[in-house]
Protein backbone atom coordinates (compact mmCIF):
# COMPACT_ATOMS: atom_id res chain seq x y z
CA UNK A 1 0.00 0.00 0.00
CA UNK A 2 1.41 3.34 -1.05
CA UNK A 3 0.03 6.86 -0.41
CA UNK A 4 1.18 10.06 -2.10
CA UNK A 5 0.89 13.14 0.14
CA UNK A 6 0.86 16.40 -1.82
CA UNK A 7 1.28 19.75 -0.05
CA UNK A 8 3.57 22.73 -0.53
CA UNK A 9 4.01 22.90 3.24
CA UNK A 10 6.56 20.42 4.61
CA UNK A 11 5.01 20.86 8.03
CA UNK A 12 1.56 19.95 6.74
CA UNK A 13 2.93 16.89 4.92
CA UNK A 14 4.43 15.77 8.23
CA UNK A 15 1.12 16.33 10.02
CA UNK A 16 -0.82 14.40 7.38
CA UNK A 17 1.64 11.50 7.57
CA UNK A 18 1.54 11.56 11.38
CA UNK A 19 -2.25 11.51 11.30
CA UNK A 20 -2.22 8.56 8.91
CA UNK A 21 -0.07 6.66 11.42
CA UNK A 22 -2.33 7.69 14.30
CA UNK A 23 -5.36 6.53 12.33
CA UNK A 24 -3.85 3.06 12.10
CA UNK A 25 -2.11 3.06 8.73
CA UNK A 26 1.35 2.82 10.21
CA UNK A 27 2.68 0.33 7.69
CA UNK A 28 1.86 2.16 4.45
CA UNK A 29 4.60 3.52 2.23
CA UNK A 30 4.38 7.28 1.92
CA UNK A 31 5.68 9.35 -0.97
CA UNK A 32 5.64 13.15 -0.90
CA UNK A 33 5.12 15.81 -3.57
CA UNK A 34 5.36 19.59 -3.19
CA UNK A 35 2.66 20.68 -5.65
CA UNK A 36 0.35 19.41 -8.36
CA UNK A 37 3.03 19.31 -11.04
CA UNK A 38 5.34 17.30 -8.80
CA UNK A 39 2.42 15.02 -7.97
CA UNK A 40 1.89 14.17 -11.64
CA UNK A 41 5.53 13.07 -11.86
CA UNK A 42 5.36 11.05 -8.63
CA UNK A 43 2.11 9.36 -9.63
CA UNK A 44 3.69 8.23 -12.91
CA UNK A 45 6.80 7.01 -11.10
CA UNK A 46 5.30 5.47 -7.98
CA UNK A 47 1.76 4.32 -8.92
CA UNK A 48 0.29 5.13 -5.48
CA UNK A 49 -2.90 3.48 -4.22
CA UNK A 50 -4.22 6.84 -2.97
CA UNK A 51 -3.37 10.52 -3.42
CA UNK A 52 -4.01 12.94 -0.52
CA UNK A 53 -3.64 16.45 -1.87
CA UNK A 54 -3.85 20.03 -0.71
CA UNK A 55 -5.95 22.34 -2.91
CA UNK A 56 -4.11 25.69 -2.99
CA UNK A 57 -0.50 25.26 -4.10
CA UNK A 58 1.92 27.20 -6.26
CA UNK A 59 2.79 25.90 -9.76
CA UNK A 60 -0.24 23.62 -10.02
CA UNK A 61 -3.23 23.41 -7.70
CA UNK A 62 -4.66 20.15 -6.46
CA UNK A 63 -7.84 20.49 -8.52
CA UNK A 64 -5.85 21.15 -11.71
CA UNK A 65 -3.73 18.11 -10.93
CA UNK A 66 -6.82 15.94 -10.53
CA UNK A 67 -8.36 17.23 -13.76
CA UNK A 68 -5.10 16.56 -15.61
CA UNK A 69 -5.03 13.01 -14.27
CA UNK A 70 -8.60 12.26 -15.28
CA UNK A 71 -8.14 13.90 -18.70
CA UNK A 72 -5.33 11.44 -19.36
CA UNK A 73 -7.28 8.43 -18.20
CA UNK A 74 -5.81 7.98 -14.73
CA UNK A 75 -8.28 6.59 -12.20
CA UNK A 76 -5.94 6.80 -9.19
CA UNK A 77 -8.05 7.30 -6.02
CA UNK A 78 -7.73 10.97 -5.09
CA UNK A 79 -8.86 12.92 -2.03
CA UNK A 80 -8.31 16.47 -0.83
CA UNK A 81 -6.94 17.58 2.54
CA UNK A 82 -7.34 21.31 2.46
CA UNK A 83 -7.79 24.37 4.64
CA UNK A 84 -11.35 25.07 3.51
CA UNK A 85 -14.34 22.94 2.71
CA UNK A 86 -17.10 25.12 1.29
CA UNK A 87 -20.04 23.41 -0.43
CA UNK A 88 -18.83 24.88 -3.74
CA UNK A 89 -15.39 23.33 -3.30
CA UNK A 90 -16.84 19.96 -2.32
CA UNK A 91 -19.03 20.02 -5.41
CA UNK A 92 -16.12 21.02 -7.64
CA UNK A 93 -13.95 18.28 -6.14
CA UNK A 94 -16.63 15.62 -6.62
CA UNK A 95 -17.30 16.69 -10.21
CA UNK A 96 -13.58 16.39 -10.98
CA UNK A 97 -13.52 12.87 -9.56
CA UNK A 98 -12.32 13.27 -5.98
CA UNK A 99 -13.47 10.65 -3.49
CA UNK A 100 -13.59 13.01 -0.51
CA UNK A 101 -12.54 16.39 0.84
CA UNK A 102 -11.15 16.63 4.36
CA UNK A 103 -11.10 20.18 5.71
CA UNK A 104 -8.32 21.23 8.07
CA UNK A 105 -8.17 21.03 11.01
CA UNK A 106 -8.70 17.28 11.05
CA UNK A 107 -8.21 14.41 13.46
CA UNK A 108 -7.25 10.76 13.16
CA UNK A 109 -10.97 9.94 13.43
CA UNK A 110 -11.65 12.09 10.35
CA UNK A 111 -9.02 10.14 8.43
CA UNK A 112 -10.45 6.80 9.55
CA UNK A 113 -13.95 7.86 8.47
CA UNK A 114 -12.92 9.13 5.04
CA UNK A 115 -10.07 6.79 4.12
CA UNK A 116 -11.39 3.58 5.62
CA UNK A 117 -13.40 2.48 2.61
CA UNK A 118 -10.70 3.49 0.16
CA UNK A 119 -7.88 1.67 1.93
CA UNK A 120 -9.88 -1.38 3.04
CA UNK B 1 -17.52 48.85 -0.16
CA UNK B 2 -18.19 45.44 1.35
CA UNK B 3 -19.93 44.86 4.65
CA UNK B 4 -17.63 45.76 7.59
CA UNK B 5 -16.04 42.75 9.22
CA UNK B 6 -17.35 43.90 12.61
CA UNK B 7 -20.88 43.14 11.45
CA UNK B 8 -19.92 39.76 9.92
CA UNK B 9 -17.87 38.25 12.75
CA UNK B 10 -17.70 38.67 16.50
CA UNK B 11 -14.73 38.03 18.78
CA UNK B 12 -16.26 34.87 20.23
CA UNK B 13 -16.58 33.27 16.80
CA UNK B 14 -12.99 34.04 15.86
CA UNK B 15 -11.82 32.73 19.25
CA UNK B 16 -13.83 29.53 18.78
CA UNK B 17 -12.33 28.94 15.33
CA UNK B 18 -8.83 29.53 16.69
CA UNK B 19 -9.39 27.20 19.64
CA UNK B 20 -10.45 24.40 17.30
CA UNK B 21 -7.42 24.93 15.06
CA UNK B 22 -5.12 24.98 18.08
CA UNK B 23 -6.55 21.80 19.49
CA UNK B 24 -6.18 19.90 16.22
CA UNK B 25 -2.81 21.22 15.10
CA UNK B 26 -0.90 22.28 18.18
CA UNK B 27 -2.19 19.59 20.49
CA UNK B 28 -5.41 18.17 21.89
CA UNK B 29 -4.52 19.45 25.36
CA UNK B 30 -3.39 22.88 24.23
CA UNK B 31 -5.65 25.64 25.45
CA UNK B 32 -5.98 28.95 23.68
CA UNK B 33 -7.35 31.42 26.19
CA UNK B 34 -9.33 34.33 24.71
CA UNK B 35 -8.17 37.81 25.63
CA UNK B 36 -4.88 39.69 26.06
CA UNK B 37 -2.88 40.99 23.13
CA UNK B 38 -2.19 42.83 20.98
CA UNK B 39 1.33 41.66 20.21
CA UNK B 40 3.50 44.74 19.82
CA UNK B 41 6.48 43.00 18.21
CA UNK B 42 6.39 39.60 16.66
CA UNK B 43 6.21 37.41 13.61
CA UNK B 44 3.15 37.43 11.36
CA UNK B 45 1.65 35.15 8.77
CA UNK B 46 -1.47 35.86 6.79
CA UNK B 47 -3.71 34.69 4.03
CA UNK B 48 -5.97 36.69 1.74
CA UNK B 49 -9.68 36.20 1.13
CA UNK B 50 -11.22 37.47 -2.13
CA UNK B 51 -14.98 37.63 -2.51
CA UNK B 52 -17.98 39.70 -1.40
CA UNK B 53 -15.77 40.49 1.61
CA UNK B 54 -12.09 40.84 0.73
CA UNK B 55 -9.24 41.14 3.16
CA UNK B 56 -6.69 39.29 5.22
CA UNK B 57 -6.60 36.94 8.18
CA UNK B 58 -3.37 37.65 10.04
CA UNK B 59 -1.79 35.66 12.88
CA UNK B 60 0.84 37.50 14.91
CA UNK B 61 2.91 35.86 17.65
CA UNK B 62 5.93 36.83 19.68
CA UNK B 63 9.22 35.21 18.68
CA UNK B 64 9.21 32.95 21.72
CA UNK B 65 5.67 31.90 20.92
CA UNK B 66 6.57 30.96 17.34
CA UNK B 67 9.46 28.80 18.57
CA UNK B 68 7.24 27.04 21.09
CA UNK B 69 4.52 26.63 18.48
CA UNK B 70 6.93 25.01 16.07
CA UNK B 71 8.12 22.55 18.71
CA UNK B 72 4.53 21.72 19.65
CA UNK B 73 3.25 21.26 16.10
CA UNK B 74 6.26 19.20 15.00
CA UNK B 75 6.41 17.39 18.36
CA UNK B 76 10.07 18.27 18.82
CA UNK B 77 11.98 17.92 22.08
CA UNK B 78 12.98 21.18 23.83
CA UNK B 79 16.62 20.48 23.00
CA UNK B 80 16.12 19.93 19.28
CA UNK B 81 17.31 22.64 16.91
CA UNK B 82 14.66 24.60 15.07
CA UNK B 83 14.97 25.41 11.40
CA UNK B 84 13.85 28.90 10.39
CA UNK B 85 11.94 27.45 7.43
CA UNK B 86 9.94 25.23 9.76
CA UNK B 87 9.08 28.15 12.06
CA UNK B 88 7.69 30.14 9.14
CA UNK B 89 6.00 27.06 7.68
CA UNK B 90 4.15 26.39 10.94
CA UNK B 91 3.05 30.01 11.21
CA UNK B 92 1.87 30.03 7.58
CA UNK B 93 -0.10 26.82 8.01
CA UNK B 94 -1.80 28.09 11.15
CA UNK B 95 -2.73 31.32 9.34
CA UNK B 96 -3.86 29.30 6.31
CA UNK B 97 -6.20 27.10 8.31
CA UNK B 98 -7.47 30.01 10.38
CA UNK B 99 -8.12 31.87 7.13
CA UNK B 100 -9.91 28.92 5.55
CA UNK B 101 -12.18 28.53 8.54
CA UNK B 102 -12.87 32.27 8.84
CA UNK B 103 -13.61 32.37 5.09
CA UNK B 104 -16.24 29.68 5.54
CA UNK B 105 -18.10 32.06 7.90
CA UNK B 106 -18.09 34.98 5.47
CA UNK B 107 -20.38 35.63 2.49
CA UNK B 108 -19.37 33.65 -0.57
CA UNK B 109 -18.37 32.58 -3.03
CA UNK B 110 -14.82 33.58 -2.24
CA UNK B 111 -11.31 32.29 -2.73
CA UNK B 112 -8.35 31.89 -0.41
CA UNK B 113 -4.84 32.96 -1.38
CA UNK B 114 -1.53 31.39 -0.49
CA UNK B 115 -0.20 32.08 3.02
CA UNK B 116 2.71 34.45 3.49
CA UNK B 117 5.00 35.55 6.30
CA UNK B 118 6.69 38.86 6.94
CA UNK B 119 5.23 42.29 7.58
CA UNK B 120 1.52 42.30 6.78
CA UNK B 121 -0.17 45.21 5.04
CA UNK B 122 -1.29 47.84 7.52
CA UNK B 123 -4.97 47.49 8.34
CA UNK B 124 -7.44 50.20 7.46
CA UNK B 125 -10.52 51.04 9.48
CA UNK B 126 -12.27 47.72 8.73
CA UNK B 127 -10.42 45.56 11.24
CA UNK B 128 -11.23 43.09 14.00
CA UNK B 129 -8.22 42.15 16.17
CA UNK B 130 -8.83 39.25 18.54
CA UNK B 131 -6.31 38.64 21.29
CA UNK B 132 -5.53 35.30 22.87
CA UNK B 133 -2.97 33.68 25.12
CA UNK B 134 -1.25 30.34 24.64
CA UNK B 135 1.13 28.98 27.28
CA UNK B 136 1.41 32.55 28.56
CA UNK B 137 2.36 33.95 25.15
CA UNK B 138 0.12 36.70 23.76
CA UNK B 139 -0.95 36.37 20.16
CA UNK B 140 -3.35 38.19 17.89
CA UNK B 141 -5.64 37.04 15.13
CA UNK B 142 -6.59 40.03 13.01
CA UNK B 143 -9.31 39.94 10.39
CA UNK B 144 -8.83 43.08 8.32
CA UNK B 145 -10.64 44.35 5.26
CA UNK B 146 -8.73 45.17 2.10
CA UNK B 147 -7.62 48.78 1.97
CA UNK B 148 -8.54 50.98 -0.99
CA UNK B 149 -4.95 51.03 -2.21
CA UNK B 150 -3.45 47.60 -1.44
CA UNK B 151 -0.05 47.86 0.19
CA UNK B 152 2.96 46.38 -1.54
CA UNK B 153 4.55 43.37 0.10
CA UNK B 154 8.29 43.98 -0.17
CA UNK B 155 9.19 41.70 2.71
CA UNK B 156 6.81 38.84 2.08
CA UNK B 157 7.80 35.30 1.33
CA UNK B 158 5.28 33.28 -0.57
CA UNK B 159 5.01 29.73 0.64
CA UNK B 160 7.01 27.27 -1.41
Amino acid sequence: MKILVVDDSRVMRQIVIRTLRQAGWDDVDVVEAVDGADALVKIAQESPDLVLSDWNMPEMTGIDCLRELRAHGSAVPFGFVTSEGSPEMRETAAEAGALFLIAKPFTADTFRDQLGAVLA
Amino acid sequence: MSTPIATLLDDETVSAVAAEVWSALVGADEVLVPGRGPVAEGRSAWVGVEGPWSGLVVLTCSTTATDDLTRAVLQLAPTEELEADDVDDVLRELANILGGNVKSLLPGPSTLGLPQTGTPPHPGSDVRPVGATWRGHPLTITVQGATEAPAQHPTTEVTS
